[in-house]
């Protein structure tokens, strides 16, 4: 059987609500569920979750919806709690019978969201968890993701780092916990795949205050290159204590796409001048479809769309795709509808691979300049992707 | 005659037989309407309301403050779905965390009792976060991202069989447990362990002079809270089939100690009360706003500074008084199982 | 790594910034110190205080107020904010029994109250006031930020300062009185009631004042408070409740047990290290380094 496999339980559950839900649920508004960060350390990521989805919703609906049919989001603070996103989508599926969920942004949340998916018979999307397990070892028949993952990200980014600095000596500085050091690995992987070679790393806590007692360690190994995959207030911290310490003349950092955004770049200031990414998203993308997207987006909420802000405006488009082309929104086909997928979003046509469900997209480098992520390279989605490891359906 | 102590206690007893009836209420509703999302958030407000119990036992009868219940919660819940993905026993995997968390309290037991008042709060606080950290950097235990893929299992008893999957069977199994868990403290408290604590309580010094060791009193409350909060926190990835280092994390601590204190501090039933009753808080505003943490503080301080017996400093009173006008007439039995009620019986006889 | 390399490199800017760090710490615990020894009140609003110092230098500095004036007005401003937080949450339950539990009940609902205010305020944007003094210097071969330099300094001068106020002064003769026998103090005419709320109002204005201080380094952010909040609290217990050399001692053994700790084994079990000797200190010497304030 290549769908889930479910439960009695849940099968059950699917039979009472797919009887229920059919009869009416083809008219009237479709309903998305969005449980995101609202409070809490991630609430910026949850802003521009929220504002991308807002900004989609009100395009669609002003075009005539989907099938027909209005959008019609509903929210829900999950406090980056994977306790609390489960309690809140089985809200959502449960109370709400809402079509379809996304919004996760820690991938704690976003797996335990896809199990519940699966019990409840529903489709749900993130379109900010980064972590490779979510579609390759824990991928679920219930889950898609329209954003790159870590994997994309880092091919990227070492393409680029062989053309620009063949053969240069990295540092490598994570946040000591599981996805921080993956990103490294992934990282350091490719790198050295394209003739890096490690001057070093090291793991700090999550939320250091103080990074300067891996300066010494950073200036001894003296490196042309730092990789870092801290995010938030950390890059803050990191960023500006390195231009403190005067570390950061000769020195090129590139790092994560989560490790400046738009919501930590004003903190950062001058600090963040030269960082580069590999990243599915930059505001400075010159095409049509972009630069209305960021007018608008800018016009709704006086600030620039960034990667979460993008993937997630884009999300509601391939699920209107995948409805309008399924001719319904019952799980089933629109999951079949959405494997295989490609859309238009502003960051060009992207694809969802049916075979672990990972969106396939051009991936670009940015840098950078001026406050502003400056594209500097761009590497095919074929060559980002990498392989389809997932082997549950 | 009845002393205070178990006159009061009588009234949590009649106040947890409410609670239960409520609940039996709730379950044949959810039935009714066919209702899933309501039966489980009960259950997980049940859930919870045990760790709460387990806090108010700390806090109401020993006298300190534990700022890292979650603790045992954690190990309980982790313990249990390591057990169930192995093998899918409801009792293998509620005795596994039983002995999890007795040792886990004995140990935790030894150290934190080495001090009082603040102190043990923080100590409490800092076990917790630095059991959370190392759970949030172990990659066997899915390191930061938890583990998911728990089983939905079907419970046995004898003949019956009840799916942790059925929103009202496991609501209903729920029920049982954390009552059980309510009746087992509300006994035990009313032994001459608990009358030891309750003088300890209010006079620290006398109590050695009576030949009680003080120390012996408030080990054996603190073990028993870590097997409460570790029963208890066993149960969540039965209903919810994932774990997370979250459970942990001082906010599940310090939502524990929000529970008791808007329940009512030394009711136990207030604490089950207060735990539903944050729970319902959190559900309700958190759909209408996501500045929740302001509403739920606000509450809770203005609970802390005028209501400082909570939700059963106000319902406790008139049932008090109730029952002392009932006192001659064998009322029902004012608990689900019956024991602590017997129990409070045959203490009260001679006095 | 040549042992040369090894001593400039890494051992002796690790021995350097944990200094900077540790006079942070201690800025952030003197004000913890002082409610928590003198009042007996656990402030867990601590941190949430240290988060609005942080938030007033920003607003005030983006609206044109010098960096030193700030470093004046802000704590001047803090006054009245912990005269209002003690007379409206600490003194209706300073007198319960179990006062510790109680007013850390009280405090932690005002800090959950603070950390959301401050984010409808400010936004959930990490942000940061600009370096005010800028650039580095180089001595022996090690590099330290000038604002580094500046914050030791200034740190130093702070501790002295206020240690001289509660050491010293007939005020702190007032206030040590009071909070060894309040009956008695109020006897000999001190004035109980007004040095209870300047004392309390004098650790928030201490936590602002870091606020203003750590900022440009530490950048500002609405949870901030939490930051600090375990390190300091393990500062005060390991310094003893009160001892304001106690504080000082203990943050700075502290962070430097952190700082050459993390060169040994992995960064993330200097927390449970820290953790450990807080653990130590209440089971052996509960009294912590320095003893009790007021209370020898």
């Amino acid at each position: 059987m290549k769908t889930a496999t479910i439960t009695p339980i849940a099968a059950g559950l699917l039979a009472a609500t797919t009887l229920a839900g059919s009869a009416f649920a083809q008219s009237g508004p479709i309903k998305i569920g969005v449980v995101t960060p609202l409070s809490g350390t991630y609430t910026p990521i949850g802003q521009q979750v929220r504002w991308g989805l807002e900004l989609a919703a009100k395009e669609i609906n002003a075009a005539g919806g989907i099938a027909g049919r209005q959008v019609n989001l509903l929210f829900e603070d999950e406090e980056a709690n994977p306790s609390v996103a489960v309690q809140k989508a089985e809200k959502l599926f449960q109370v709400e019978k809402v079509d379809f969920l996304t919004g996760t942004v820690n991938s704690g949340s976003t797996l335990a969201v896809a199990q519940l998916a699966e019990r409840n018979a529903k489709l749900a999307a993130t379109t900010v968890s980064f972590a490779d397990s979510i579609t390759t070892d824990k991928c679920s028949p219930n889950m898609f993701r329209v954003n790159a993952r870590a994997e994309q990200q880092s091919v990227a980014l070492a393409a680029w780092l062989a053309k620009e600095k063949p053969k240069a000596k990295v540092f490598y500085l994570g946040p000591d916990y599981e996805m921080g050091r993956s990103t490294v690995a992934a990282f350091k992987s490719s790198a050295e795949k394209g003739g890096a070679q490690s001057g070093g790393e090291v793991f700090a806590p999550l939320d250091s205050k103080d990074y300067t007692q891996y300066f010494g360690q950073i200036r001894a190994a003296r490196p042309q290159v730092v990789y870092t995959s801290v995010a938030g207030n950390d890059t803050v911290r990191l960023l500006t204590q390195l231009q403190d310490f005067g570390l950061l003349s000769g020195l090129t950092v590139v790092g994560a796409s989560g490790t400046v955004t738009s919501q930590n770049i004003t903190a950062i200031g001058a600090a963040a001048e030269g960082f580069a990414t590999g990243v599915g998203y930059s505001p400075q993308i010159d095409s049509p479809a972009n630069k209305k997207f960021v007018a608008a987006f800018r016009e709704a909420n006086k600030t620039d769309p960034d990667l979460y802000g993008a993937d997630s405006y884009g999300l509601l488009f391939a699920y209107k795709a995948a409805v309008e082309k399924a001719g319904s929104t019952e799980t089933d086909k629109v999951r079949e509808a959405l494997r295989g997928l490609s859309w238009q979003t502003p960051q060009g046509t992207k694809t969802i691979r049916a075979g672990d469900h990972q969106a396939m997209q051009p991936m670009y480098v940015v840098r950078v300049t001026k406050g502003k992520f400056d594209i500097i390279d761009n590497v095919s989605s074929e060559n980002a992707i990498g392989p389809d490891t997932c082997t549950r359906f | 005659m009845h002393d205070r102590l178990t006159q009061s206690m009588r009234a949590s007893h009649l106040l947890a037989l409410l609670f239960v009836l409520a609940s039996l209420a709730l379950a044949a509703m959810g039935t009714a309407t066919d209702d899933t999302f309501y039966l489980r958030l009960g259950t997980e407000a049940l859930i919870f309301a045990g760790l709460a119990l387990s806090v108010d036992l700390l806090l109401g009868y020993s006298g300190v403050l534990s700022l890292g219940q979650a603790l045992y919660f954690g190990i309980g819940a982790y313990v249990s779905a390591l057990t169930l993905m192995k093998v899918p026993s409801f009792w293998l995997a509620m005795a596994a965390a039983f002995t999890a968390s007795l040792l886990a309290a004995i140990i935790g037991g030894l150290i934190a009792n080495r001090v009082r008042g603040v102190y043990f709060a923080l100590i409490t606080f800092g076990l917790a976060q630095v059991l959370a950290k190392v759970v949030y950097n172990t990659r066997e235990l899915g390191s930061s991202d938890g583990m998911i893929g728990i089983p939905v299992i079907e419970i046995a008893f004898g003949p019956f069989s009840v799916s942790t999957g059925s929103p009202v069977g496991f609501f209903l199994i729920v029920l049982v447990v954390i009552m059980a868990l309510y009746a087992l403290t509300a006994y035990l408290l009313d032994t001459p362990f608990g009358r030891v604590l309750t003088a300890l309580k209010s006079n620290e010094r006398r109590v050695p002079f009576l030949g009680y060791s003080a120390w012996r009193a408030r080990m054996a409350a603190y073990v028993l809270a870590g097997v409460v909060a570790g029963l208890s926190g066993a149960l969540y990835p039965m209903l919810r089939g994932f774990v997370s280092p979250e459970l942990m994390f001082f906010a599940t601590s310090g939502n524990a100690v929000i529970s008791v204190v808007l329940g009512g501090v030394g009711t136990l039933a207030g604490a089950i009360y207060g735990s539903v009753l944050l729970v319902i808080l959190k559900s309700i505003i958190g759909s209408w706003t996501e500045h929740h943490l302001i509403v739920i503080g606000l509450i809770f301080m203005l609970c802390v500074l005028f209501l400082p017996k909570g939700l059963a400093g106000v319902l406790r009173p008139p049932v008090e008084a109730w029952l002392s006008r009932h006192r001659r007439i064998p009322g029902p039995v004012p608990d689900a199982p019956v024991l602590p009620a017997i129990a409070v019986d045959t203490k009260a006889a001679p006095q | 790594m040549t042992p040369v390399d090894y001593l400039q490199f890494v051992l002796a800017p690790q021995v350097v910034n944990g200094l900077a760090l540790g006079i942070a710490v201690v800025l952030v615990a003197l004000g913890l110190t002082i409610i928590f020894g003198m009042l007996d009140v656990i402030n867990m609003s601590h941190g949430e205080f240290y988060a609005i110092g942080a938030y007033a230098a920003l607003a005030l500095g983006a609206a044109g107020v010098g960096f030193w004036f700030l470093l004046i007005l802000v704590p001047v401003l803090m006054v009245p904010l912990g005269m209002v937080a003690e007379r409206l949450l600490i003194r209706p339950v300073f007198d319960t029994k179990d006062r510790h539990v109680t007013t850390l009940l009280v405090t932690f609902g005002l800090g959950l109250i603070v950390e959301d205010v401050l984010k409808i305020i400010f936004g959930a944007n990490t942000q940061r006031p600009p370096t005010p003094i800028p650039g580095a210097t180089e001595i022996l071969g090690i590099i330290l930020p000038n604002y580094r330099i500046f914050l030791i300094l200034v740190g130093v001068a702070i501790v002295l300062g206020v240690a001289y106020v509660v050491y010293k002064t007939r005020l702190g003769a007032m206030v040590r009185a009071a909070a060894f026998d309040r009956n008695m103090a109020a006897s000999l005419g001190v004035p109980v009631s007004l040095v209870y709320a300047g004392t309390f109002a004098f650790g928030v204005s201490l936590a602002g004042l870091a606020g203003v201080l750590l900022a440009p380094i530490y950048s500002v952010f609405p949870t901030m408070g939490r930051d600090f909040i375990l390190l300091a609290f393990t500062v005060v217990i390991v310094g003893g409740m009160g001892s304001i050399w106690g504080a000082v001692v203990a943050g700075l053994l502290l962070t430097q047990v952190q700082a050459l700790a993390s060169l040994i084994i992995s960064p993330v079990w200097t927390d449970p290290i820290v953790f450990g000797t807080m653990v130590a200190f209440l089971v052996f010497r509960p009294q912590g380094l320095f003893g009790r304030l007021g209370h020898a």
